[in-house]
């Protein structure tokens, strides 16, 4: 089973925050209407996202979501980062497109099964 | 004469707000801090209007009437009335159109029904995040033919915004438009732009305002200043 850290690590990209290293990934979820993302995200899922504020995490914790990864180097804001914190959600950050970062997840969650 | 007036603020019916930052506080921290006009425009919900509108007369300052809308985009939208009456019937549409999914507390916070005497009477279950169903160049359209001024909320932010959400700000009727940080281009733009505090706590009370020149700080002196783009800052 894939968990947080190894695919942190597999994909290279920047630890904002990671209480669980442990916590299970299951697939991904890339979009920017949070509203949307609450009506379709799955438990153990990464979100994929340019939304660097504290609502996402609200959102992640309310669906159980493993972590955020923040595209285009959108930066988390410090109050998004205490939240992930405290509700446990990781969060990762990256240069690259929700669409590079779709494939790229894909491909690491393919060689770690 | 000028007027000062602060057109966005929200109250412990916002799931965002503070749970002690009732409407009553509101009204009563921003006629100290010397505003003339103030709005409390709660996320999707018109619930605290009427608390809030009993403050005021008892304060003697001028309330406004509104709501932050949330559009299908996620944009936040601004709707203004004159009247508490205004405003809570054109809220049962946008109530009718919310997206409602079940609020979580620890997650999102209280969304408290008060009184004037910032007694709890209820609370919405609910998020009041929304979406609406209304797209936001329909909601502009809807808020005008109800005698409401539309005005696109702080366009200049990175999330729920026009320009962040929608990419740019298309042409529409807007009343006005709100910053956060005021912008040459948009100051020399078609459209009034106004400074508003988007107060979450009671010490983010007047934190931004803007003056507009009239006669009397009333809906129609609002309403003819922005038409006239008769607005300033302060220095």
């Amino acid at each position: 089973m894939a968990n947080i850290a190894k695919v942190a690590e597999a994909l290279g990209y920047t630890v904002v925050t990671m209480k669980d290293p442990e916590r299970n990934v299951s697939g991904g979820y890339a979009g920017d209407l949070l509203s949307d993302v609450m009506g379709h995200a799955d438990e153990d899922e990464l979100l994929i996202t340019i939304q660097g504020h504290k609502n996402t995490v609200a959102v992640a914790s309310l669906l159980s979501l493993t972590a955020i990864i923040l595209c285009n180097g959108r930066e988390a804001l410090q109050d998004m980062i205490e939240s992930a914190e405290a509700e446990g959600v990781a969060i990762l950050q990256t240069q690259e497109t929700q669409y590079q970062a779709s494939v790229r997840l894909d491909g690491v969650l393919k060689a770690l099964k | 004469m000028r007027f000062s007036i602060d057109l966005h603020n929200h109250s412990c019916l916002s799931p965002c707000a503070d749970d002690d930052f009732y409407p009553s506080i509101l009204a009563l921290e921003a006629k100290d801090k010397g505003i003339d006009m103030v709005a409390l425009s709660d996320h999707n919900s018109t619930a605290n209007l009427i608390a809030f509108k009993e403050a005021c007369d008892l304060v003697g300052i001028t309330g406004v009437y509104g709501m932050e809308i949330t559009t299908i985009e996620e944009v936040h939208l601004l709707s203004l009335f004159e009247t508490v009456e205004e405003a809570l019937e054109f809220s049962q549409i946008i109530t009718k159109s919310l997206v409602k999914i079940e609020n979580n507390v620890r997650l999102f916070g209280h969304q408290h029904i008060v009184n004037v005497n910032c007694e709890i009477t209820g609370e919405v279950d609910y998020l009041l995040y929304g979406p609406s169903t209304y797209s936001f160049e329909d909601l502009i359209g809807l808020i005008l033919s109800h005698d409401g001024l539309a005005v696109p909320a702080h366009i200049d932010r990175p999330s729920n915004s026009a320009l962040a959400n929608l990419g740019f700000l298309p042409a529409a009727p807007y009343s006005a438009v709100e910053m956060i940080h005021l912008d040459r281009t948009y100051l020399d733009g078609p459209y009034p732009v106004l400074q508003g505090s988007d107060a979450h706590t009671l010490n983010h009370v007047g934190r931004r305002r803007t003056f507009i020149e009239g006669p009397r700080p009333d809906f129609s002196t609002l309403r003819s200043a922005l038409e006239a783009h008769k607005v300033s800052y302060p220095a």
